[in-house]
């Protein structure tokens, strides 16, 4: 196993810690590296060794930094749970819940706009629906099959982001019996028909 | 054709995007492309600049759904009619000049546009969708106004965004309809 520094890794995450706090404040446009570096009580220099590239390469850290810790939180909740309602009720509730408790995403959805949709519409949405259904395919894949679980992943994954992005008022994606019922109404029905196609 | 004024600066803006992009386009430039003054665009737009842009976006895009509810018309039922607007729809976006190009150059400019719009675009889509959802046989409990709701989201999702389903392949799309979109809404057909 190769070594790891932890005196390092301890200060990148705090970096990257401080680099969220900041755009959930200012916003990306004006948020420097001086700030960062304020924040998280280290140099510019600190910043630079460990991000070589700057900004951008700090913010794509961050953005993969997040989606981690989404999947982690994601993970604490999913592995175990073996009912198919419990496991797609729970994950969209969740999903959605993070989504909409997460600041800077907030901060960028609301004030930011397009700095974020760029990264997350049309062809740039299929990589984002394709990094989530490779997290989530594997717990579905032992009630619809592997075949189907990938397409599966990614429909639950348009549920949580349409109903996240534009609120439908008859349903409340951060509520879970409210979830439950928008899943019996239209989810589940098209597993068990995706099954039956399939034989 | 006979156009009223707003439209003749309309279609003019539109050119100008076409040509020159959201970012560079400017007054002067439609006042000429339309050969109008600037006061009457002025008199049309009074916001200028930013309202015609934000205008023009919304006058394609109504201009998009109105070829979309053209081209879905013939169909027999509602998977049909969901069927051919994926094909359409989806065709329609790769194929539209315009809006690929400014996904390629200036996305940031569109985007917050249509997401901003969003909620329009959906109002306008369940609005069409609603009426032939009530011609069909609906599953006990479902409830039409949301089952618009949920299909409409959907369509928007996959048109813009297929992932893992081809939508030139028609029997893929017969598939995803029967699944992902009406498995939940509509009786399922009798079986022999």
């Amino acid at each position: 196993m190769p070594t790891v520094d932890l005196r390092a890794t301890a200060a990148d995450q705090r970096i990257l810690a401080a680099t969220r706090r900041c755009i959930a404040r200012w916003g990306v446009a004006k948020t420097t590296l001086d700030d960062v570096a304020g924040e998280a009580g280290c140099s510019r220099a600190t910043i630079y060794r460990l991000f070589p590239g700057g900004k951008d390469n700090l913010l794509t850290a961050l953005a993969q930094r997040e989606v981690a810790a989404l999947f982690d939180a994601l993970r604490l909740r999913l592995d175990g749970v073996d009912d198919l309602e419990e496991l797609v009720v729970t994950g969209i509730t969740e999903a959605a819940r993070r989504l909409a408790g997460h600041d800077a995403l907030q901060f960028l959805l609301a004030h930011e706009p397009e700095v974020l949709l760029p990264r997350i519409c049309f062809h740039q949405m299929d990589s984002v629906l394709r990094t989530i259904s490779e997290f989530a395919a594997p717990y579905l894949a032992p009630h619809v099959g592997p075949d189907e679980a990938s397409r599966a992943a990614e429909w639950l994954a348009r549920m949580v982001l349409s109903y996240t992005a534009c609120p439908a008022p008859w349903v409340d994606v951060r509520d879970e019996e409210s979830v439950r019922r928008l899943v019996r109404a239209f989810v589940l029905p098209g597993l068990v028909q995706q099954a039956t196609l399939r034989g | 054709m006979d156009l009223t004024v707003r439209e003749r600066i309309l279609e003019a803006a539109y050119e100008c995007v076409a040509r020159y992009g959201l970012g560079k386009t400017t007054v002067e430039d439609v006042t000429r492309a339309a050969r109008v003054s600037r006061a009457t665009v002025y008199r049309y737009f009074p916001g200028g600049r930013d309202q015609l842009v934000s205008e023009v976006i919304a006058w394609e895009t109504g201009r998009f759904f109105g070829r979309l509810a053209e081209a879905v018309a013939g169909a027999g039922d509602f998977a049909g009619l969901l069927e051919e607007a994926l094909v359409f729809a989806h065709r329609a976006i790769e194929e539209h000049e315009v809006l690929q190009k400014i996904l390629e150059t200036e996305p940031e400019r569109l985007l917050p546009q249509l997401t901003v719009q969003s909620e329009r675009i959906l109002v306008f889509i369940r609005g069409f969708l609603l009426p032939y959802l009530e011609r069909e046989r609906l599953r006990p409990g479902v409830d039409p106004g949301e089952a618009a709701d949920y299909v409409s989201r959907m369509l928007l999702s996959f048109t813009a965004s297929p992932g893992r389903w081809d939508l030139t392949d028609r029997a893929q799309v017969a598939e995803l309809v029967r699944t992902e979109l009406v498995a939940g809404i509509l009786e399922p057909a009798e079986t022999v």
